[in-house]
């Protein structure tokens, strides 16, 4: 059950990126926007249900960092959109998103003790390499405003250090 | 442990102090000094801060992420330091000198007391 909830997990987190990159390179900076509010709600809605299922004191600190890293970076981005006086456009990626983060939660509500901390590690490490890989070679170099950019960088700066820590829970887990 | 918001009015207010106190009376090699360290890119700029009891090491945020300096054994901690803010520990002489950033562990600096 653990390893089919992981590969659920790794396939959804990683078909959801690939299948879509021409059509997200071919976005606005308002739907990348939309995109990355998404990915960050995602993944703190993944960190609260850790502290819900997890007993794992590990597992608690990583999912706190997950909710207090994405919220910075979320607040960072509404007050940006704030002062460019727009607002972030929902597209069919930000969907697939969703749906692909909904089957994922219904599998993790499943699961308990271990069973649980190894398909939430292996789902964080899947979903922090895919979005990192999008934002870093399909988003940032098809971002029109710089200060949109410049936070889509200080963004994936804190989701590779995070994909770091995840890749070190995985092999903890083991 | 002090945690306060990095602004430059403080650093102002700072310089003027220090002006004062240059005025008033010529520094002293023993005076107590405040050594700076950056918190860029999940990194502590500098990882090795050399200094004497009764120093103040100060870090800095300025990443988006909030960030700590915390002892590796927890016996001294800044706190949350959010983007813009920054925390301060006076150096003790039998303080811990090895620290680490608690969200993000892999972040790691060292303390040398001379």
């Amino acid at each position: 059950m653990k390893k089919l909830i992981s590969a659920l997990a790794v396939t959804l987190a990683m078909t959801g990126a690939q299948a879509n990159a021409q059509d997200i390179a071919a976005m606005n900076d308002l739907e990348y926007a939309h995109i990355a509010y998404t990915a960050d709600n995602i993944d703190i809605r993944y960190a609260h249900l850790a502290l819900a299922l997890s007993t794992n004191p590990d597992i608690h600190d990583f999912a706190n960092t997950m909710i207090r890293d994405h919220t910075a970076v979320n607040e960072a981005a509404l007050g940006l959109l704030d002062k460019l006086g727009a607002s972030a456009q929902d597209n069919a990626f930000s969907q697939t998103l969703n749906a692909n983060a909904e089957k994922i939660i219904a599998g993790f509500v499943e699961l308990r003790g271990a069973e649980f901390d190894a398909a939430y590690a292996a789902n964080e490490l899947a979903y922090h390499q895919a979005v990192n890989d999008l934002v870093e070679n399909t988003m940032i170099p098809n971002i029109d405003n710089a200060e949109v950019k410049a936070l889509f960088e200080q963004g994936l700066e804190i989701f590779k250090a995070h994909e770091g820590h995840a890749e070190m829970m995985v092999k903890a887990l083991k | 442990m002090m945690k306060n918001t990095y602004s430059r009015r403080s650093v102002m207010v700072g310089a003027a102090a220090s002006a004062a106190v240059l005025t008033a009376a010529p520094l002293r090699a023993q005076d107590p000094t405040v050594h700076e360290v950056h918190i860029r890119a999940f990194s502590f700029d500098p990882d090795k801060v050399q200094v004497k009891v009764g120093d103040t090491i100060r870090w800095i945020n300025h990443d988006l992420a909030p960030h700590t300096a915390t002892a590796d054994e927890f016996g001294w901690d800044t706190e949350e330091i959010s983007k813009g803010e920054f925390g301060e520990v006076i150096v003790t002489k039998d303080m811990e000198t090895s620290y680490f950033c608690v969200f993000h562990p892999h972040m790691k600096g060292t303390i040398e007391i001379l």
